[in-house]
């Protein structure tokens, strides 16, 4: 089964962390991407771009018609996401658990119902 | 590995031959992990030259021959070179003889023991009994289980890894753990049945080609092992679920309970198969689970209608069950058979008690059988209840849409 985890955050945050913590707060997340990576179980983990740049994309008169988000407004919003496919939801919770801020930061933990895979 | 068109029966040829002849060569030059990867080599090489030059006469000959360069290749680490010089000669080389009437079958069997080593998690046992065993290649096994092709490679080398780390031995099981590294194997095999029959999450409820190759598998382990009775009821207990496929999803592609299954459309040759062999095992008096459950599932299919199910049966079944393979999965089950022999009062009290166990307390299965047995008590509120909260549940969508179509056909209005 597949599982999506995500965490959360805003500009505020991620500003009040010291700039010579990032590199080891790196580190830790690349390590813990690897790991999962290397047992199969990490399909792909993604890093979303700042608030600033999400849009709101309606289709008018069958052309797309872009505003900025709402999301500025909004205390926290979806920073990363990673796509996991593990045996079961135990593990799921267990690597969730794994990740290095989990201490701190609770993880959103979602089962995937169904997908349309590009490449099959 | 699929054969080109024109030529169909040559990916079934290759399959069939590919645990053989990584047998071979595992028993001949040891390092299960290079030989695999040498064997898939030799497998996709006659894929893009067979079906021109057509079948060898000895295609194992053949196939042992060029994964033997392949892995020679490897291990003197000239593989490009060398595959350029020889992607030529290969065709036109002189076929070495195969080996002779030797322990092929015993090395199948130890190959499909060190696949589903303990060693290794469920989905690695799976995916290398695929690839090693199956002759599927990574690309099919990540299709079938829609992952990257990259995650299924990196999952079978690992698998790999571990068995290497674990420092098995290329040897079937002994005496005193036999038992239970084969109750491994049989729980493998099941694994990819059921992955085929009610995929646990996506859109389409069965993907056949994952079940399929559960049961030649499963067939070609009973070959082997005629002797085991819990082989043989895996096999039946295969048969007589696959013989349902075609009446379980409607022409949209809905999930069709069984109480509404067209009964003409079960495949009765398959019924038939199954029902022979569950009968040919149980009189011998060393059930287990599997056979079991084969019996339950036997007595479904011989059933001609829902109402003509012999329930008092199934509810001595289950019970039996519940002694040999304990779970809160049978326990459902039996719940549902109490209900049918005594009363949806008696089932919904087991129910009950079963709410308070924690590995079915927020299971869309408890929800949904609970479901079922107030709609048979007459409780439509509750029993509408229970099915929406079963379809917020379930990760498979065809599941999903039955259980709100069920709710919806009870016209209860939203609360």
């Amino acid at each position: 089964v597949k599982y999506l985890l995500m965490i959360y955050g805003n500009r505020e945050k991620w500003e009040s962390m010291p700039p010579d913590a990032w590199p080891d707060a790196i580190a830790r997340q690349e390590a813990f991407n690897a790991k999962y990576r290397e047992t199969g179980e990490l399909l792909g983990s993604y890093g979303l771009a700042d608030a600033a740049r999400a849009k709101l994309v309606r289709r008018q008169n069958g052309l797309p018609a872009v505003t900025d988000g709402p999301y500025l407004e909004t205390k926290e919003y979806l920073a990363s996401f990673w796509l996991l496919d593990c045996e079961s939801e135990e593990r799921a919770q267990q690597i969730a658990a794994d990740m290095p801020f989990a201490d701190a930061e609770p993880v959103e933990l979602w089962p995937v119902l169904h997908e349309s895979a590009a490449d099959q | 590995v699929t054969g080109a068109p024109g030529a169909p029966d040559i990916g079934e040829l290759l399959r069939e031959l590919a645990p053989q002849v990584l047998g071979a060569l595992v028993r001949r030059y040891g390092e299960f992990g290079a030989c695999e990867d040498a064997v898939q080599e030799a497998m996709l090489e006659a894929v893009a030259s067979w079906p021109a030059s057509g079948v060898p006469e000895s295609p194992k000959g053949w196939l042992v021959t060029v994964a033997s360069r392949r892995l020679i290749d490897e291990v003197r680490g000239e593989h490009a070179r060398r595959r350029r010089e020889q992607d030529h000669a290969v065709a036109s080389a002189p076929l070495e003889q195969p080996p002779g009437p030797g322990p092929d079958h015993d090395d199948s069997l130890t190959l499909l023991f060190l696949c589903c080593h303990p060693a290794l998690s469920g989905p690695s046992q799976v995916a290398l009994t695929l690839r090693a065993v199956g002759g599927l290649s990574t690309a099919q096994i990540a299709a079938a289980f829609l992952v990257p092709e990259a995650t299924m490679a990196q999952r079978i080398s690992r698998a790999k890894q571990a068995i290497a780390a674990s420092g098995a031995r290329f040897e079937l099981p002994g005496p005193a753990e036999r038992p239970e590294r084969l109750r491994i194997v049989l729980h493998v095999l099941y694994l990819i049945f059921n992955e085929g029959y009610a995929a646990t999450a996506g859109a389409g409820l069965t993907a056949p080609e994952l079940s399929g190759e559960a049961i030649r598998l499963t067939r070609w382990l009973h070959r082997l092992l005629p002797q085991d009775p819990e082989i043989t009821g895996l096999l039946a207990l295969m048969l007589l679920t696959e013989a349902r496929r075609a009446a379980r999803t409607g022409p949209d592609g809905s999930l069709v309970a069984l109480d509404q299954q067209d009964r003409g459309a079960w495949d009765h040759a398959l019924i038939a198969e199954g029902v022979a062999l569950i009968s040919s095992v149980l009189p011998l008096g060393e059930v287990g689970p599997y056979q079991v459950q084969a019996a339950i599932a036997a007595v479904h299919d011989e059933a001609p209608a829902m109402a003509a199910t012999d329930w008092p049966q199934i509810l001595a079944l289950y019970e039996l069950l519940e002694q040999l393979a304990p779970g809160p999965m049978v326990s459902l089950n039996r719940a549902v058979a109490v209900a049918m022999v005594a009363g949806p009062d008696a089932g919904l009290d087991l129910l009950a008690a079963l709410e308070s166990d924690r590995r079915l307390a927020g299971h869309h299965r408890l929800h949904a059988t609970k479901a079922h047995l107030l709609e048979m008590a007459g409780d439509a509120t509750g029993a509408v209840a229970s099915y929406r909260e079963a379809a917020r549940r379930t990760t498979s969508v065809p599941e999903r849409r039955y259980l709100l179509a069920r709710a919806a056909r009870l016209g209860v209005r939203e609360p």
